[in-house]
């Protein structure tokens, strides 16, 4: 504080006083809140981030490990704020004949809803979950079809019925999946041959992309740390371009059929590509939506 | 980005007669070097408008502009009980507008008012900070400048954002605000003698960053593909037009900038260097904008010492004795019971602190790589 002079205003009033220490409570507390401490800022004027969740790690919460490897399902999930576009996961298959509780399963707390895809062959199939009013199936047998419903935890279906039945029991979530290279990808015989970087074009899209020659001579794509703009009908095609950067650029070159349609969009995946694309033959790869007509996210791919 | 200094006119010549009693009045004045920076400004706001694709409406800049204008206006009545143009008001209200960007507001939405109340909100905090935070009888902080770091610091980067660092799409609208702003620059620099100090904060920034982007650094940000790396990233920052705007006309704002010519150049050199330091930390563009900008806060903040400093060289150069007597700890202790002191103290050490804070903020993150779900929060 050397040698700087400071005026010296009139002893202050009780008003002004207050004021003053009110004023730098205010200060004070708005400082702690710019700094976000403890989380403050984001509680009371919101977040675009989602609270963490554990993300997925298979397409079925019940998937049994291939023989000799540690079930993906029994390793600690990895903690995502990353949100994808609703998808399916497996819960599991319950089958019975005539009426009876069928055996709970188990839905996530954070799944946005559950289905059973049900088969029946005789009389009639009703199917009450616990506090709904509606039955989620009340149909006549034979016949297949889907109930839904949205309880959440342990969920015990009661079934009446007449004949044998069968439901397979689907929840919805919209955390990422992160499946493990499949076990041909690893294979002996098996490599990279392609490798590129997401990019954006219409919407965001972010990881990269691996093609991998199988030790069959097929070919299957990996999707790695990837994220692109949540939407359904999302397809995963090739292109011969290099470097697309618009959907017209896109759209003016003909491109691969479909190799898959995209339910996760964010997470690492995989994807077998069918026989009658060879990806060699292309240059990049395209996330494209047939139903806005737009190329949400390309990457370039080179020898990998 | 308040004003150059005014001489206020020794006696006002036209005046009112209220309630019988004789108000002068002091009306706007083309010599006012407040009057060279507001067509600076309004002719970027114009270019943003119709060129630069701006996500800010007519409506948020004249709305911030009339409240900072009524409030000026109001406080100087009071105290000089004067009717006086509001041009620092209003300059401060459209420098919050220039830099200031509501989150979700589209360009051409023109009579759009979303997030209005972060523009009224960063409008107040820039006057109330000039007119109360005033330790040397002055005020500390370059108004807008505290008033746009508040509000990005606490609103946060899920509402509010700065203009971004490049300036697109049009390569015409770029080359025509570079026009403006170099040629506004050495228009209004010359005259309030701050080329040196901008030339000092200008060198001192490209070295620094030039030095980051050799050792790797590199940001995201949501206009970009990728990382900004390498020479992106020196050109991004260090040629910045939003940085030109900064350096130009927001720190060379003599009315909180040293006033000794040396000490303008250290002032200039020291809020690059606290800006570099601060940018070091951060990997988003949000962050970086708001290391910029509170590194002018932070500086502001030790103004007087530069001064005091450079009086004190002044003095020992000359062979005078001290210009005033050296600081002893119960002068020291009775200034920290100031109000006005322990305000200046608060915001010099929370502007960094929280501006740090930025570098582990997952939100910006998701905000940046654009995906938090929605296509574009800025």
């Amino acid at each position: 504080m050397a040698d700087i002079s400071l005026p010296n205003p009139p002893a202050p009033g009780l008003f002004h006083r207050a004021a003053s220490g009110l004023g730098l409570l205010v200060l004070l507390a708005s400082a702690l809140f710019g700094g976000n401490v403890a989380g403050m800022r984001e509680r009371f004027l919101g977040s675009e981030t989602p609270e963490e969740r554990p993300a997925a790690v298979s397409r079925g919460t019940e998937v049994a490990a291939p023989p000799g490897e540690t079930s993906p399902a029994t390793e600690a999930p990895k903690q995502s704020v990353l949100r994808s576009q609703p998808w399916w996961q497996s819960v599991g298959k319950i089958q019975g004949t005539g009426s009876m509780t069928a055996p709970a399963f188990s839905v996530n707390a954070d799944a946005v809803q559950w289905r059973v895809r049900w088969t029946c062959q005789t009389g009639q199939l009703v199917v009450r979950a616990p506090e709904q009013r509606r039955p989620v199936v009340d149909a006549a047998c034979p016949g297949t079809d889907t109930g839904y419903g949205i309880q959440k935890g342990n969920v015990s279906l009661q079934v009446t019925a007449d004949g044998p039945w069968e439901m397979q029991v689907d929840q919805q979530v919209d955390v990422p999946l992160f499946e493990p290279p499949l076990p041909a990808m690893t294979a002996p015989g098996a490599r990279p041959v392609m490798t590129g970087s997401l990019y954006r074009i219409d919407q965001v899209g972010t990881g990269t992309v691996t093609v991998y020659r199988l030790a069959d001579g097929s070919h299957a794509v990996r999707l790695d740390d990837f994220f692109v703009t949540a939407n359904t009908d999302l397809e995963l095609q090739f292109s011969p371009l290099e470097a697309p950067r618009s959907t017209k650029q896109v759209t003016d070159n003909p491109r691969s059929p479909s190799i898959a349609t995209l339910d996760v969009t964010t997470g690492s995946l995989n994807f077998p590509v069918p026989s009658h694309v060879d990806p060699t033959q292309y240059r990049s790869f395209v996330i494209w939506c047939e139903v806005a007509n737009s190329a949400y996210s390309a990457a370039t791919l080179r020898p990998a | 980005m308040t004003a150059p200094a005014v001489t206020a006119p020794a006696r006002p010549k036209p005046h009112v007669t209220l309630r019988g009693q004789e108000i002068p009045v002091v009306l706007p004045s083309r010599r006012d070097p407040r009057f060279k920076l507001s067509s600076v400004v309004i002719t970027l706001h114009v270019l943003g408008q119709t060129l630069l694709d701006w996500k800010v409406s007519i409506a948020q800049i004249l709305i911030t502009m009339l409240l900072c204008g009524v409030i000026e206006f109001v406080v100087t009545f009071r105290g000089q009980r004067i009717i006086a143009w509001p041009a620092s008001g209003i300059l401060t209200g459209s420098s919050v507008a220039l830099i200031l960007r509501a989150s979700g507001t589209r360009h051409g939405d023109w009579w759009s008012l979303r997030g209005i109340q972060w523009f009224i909100l960063a409008g107040l905090i820039s006057l109330l900070a000039k007119h109360l935070i005033r330790p040397t009888g002055k005020h500390l902080f370059n108004p807008s400048n505290i008033g746009i770091v508040w509000c990005l610091l606490v609103i946060g980067p899920n509402h509010v954002f700065a203009q971004y660092l490049w300036w697109g799409p049009s390569h015409v609208g770029q080359a025509l605000a570079y026009a403006v702003i170099i040629g506004g620059a050495m228009w209004i620099l010359r005259a309030v003698r701050m080329i040196p100090m901008a030339v000092s904060f200008l060198v001192t920034f490209a070295v620094l960053t030039g030095i980051f982007a050799l050792a790797g650094h590199s940001f995201i940000a949501i206009w970009h593909v990728g990382d900004i790396r390498g020479l992106e990233y020196w050109a991004n920052l260090a040629f910045s037009p939003e940085v030109l705007v900064f350096v130009f006309f927001m720190i060379s704002d003599p009315q909180t900038a040293p006033k000794p010519p040396l000490g303008r150049v250290i002032y200039g050199a020291a809020t690059a260097t606290v800006a570099a330091a601060l940018i070091y930390f951060q990997t988003t563009e949000f962050g970086i904008k708001v290391a910029i900008l509170s590194s002018l806060t932070v500086v502001c903040a030790v103004v007087p010492f530069i001064e005091a400093w450079c009086r004190r060289r002044q003095a020992a150069a000359s062979g005078d004795r001290q210009p005033t007597a050296p600081a002893t700890p119960k002068s020291i202790l009775a200034a920290l019971r100031r109000p006005a002191v322990i305000a200046a103290l608060i915001v010099a050490v929370a502007a960094p602190i929280d501006t740090m804070a930025l570098a582990n903020n997952k939100q910006v993150v998701l905000i940046e790589r654009g995906e938090v779900g929605k296509a574009n929060a800025q």
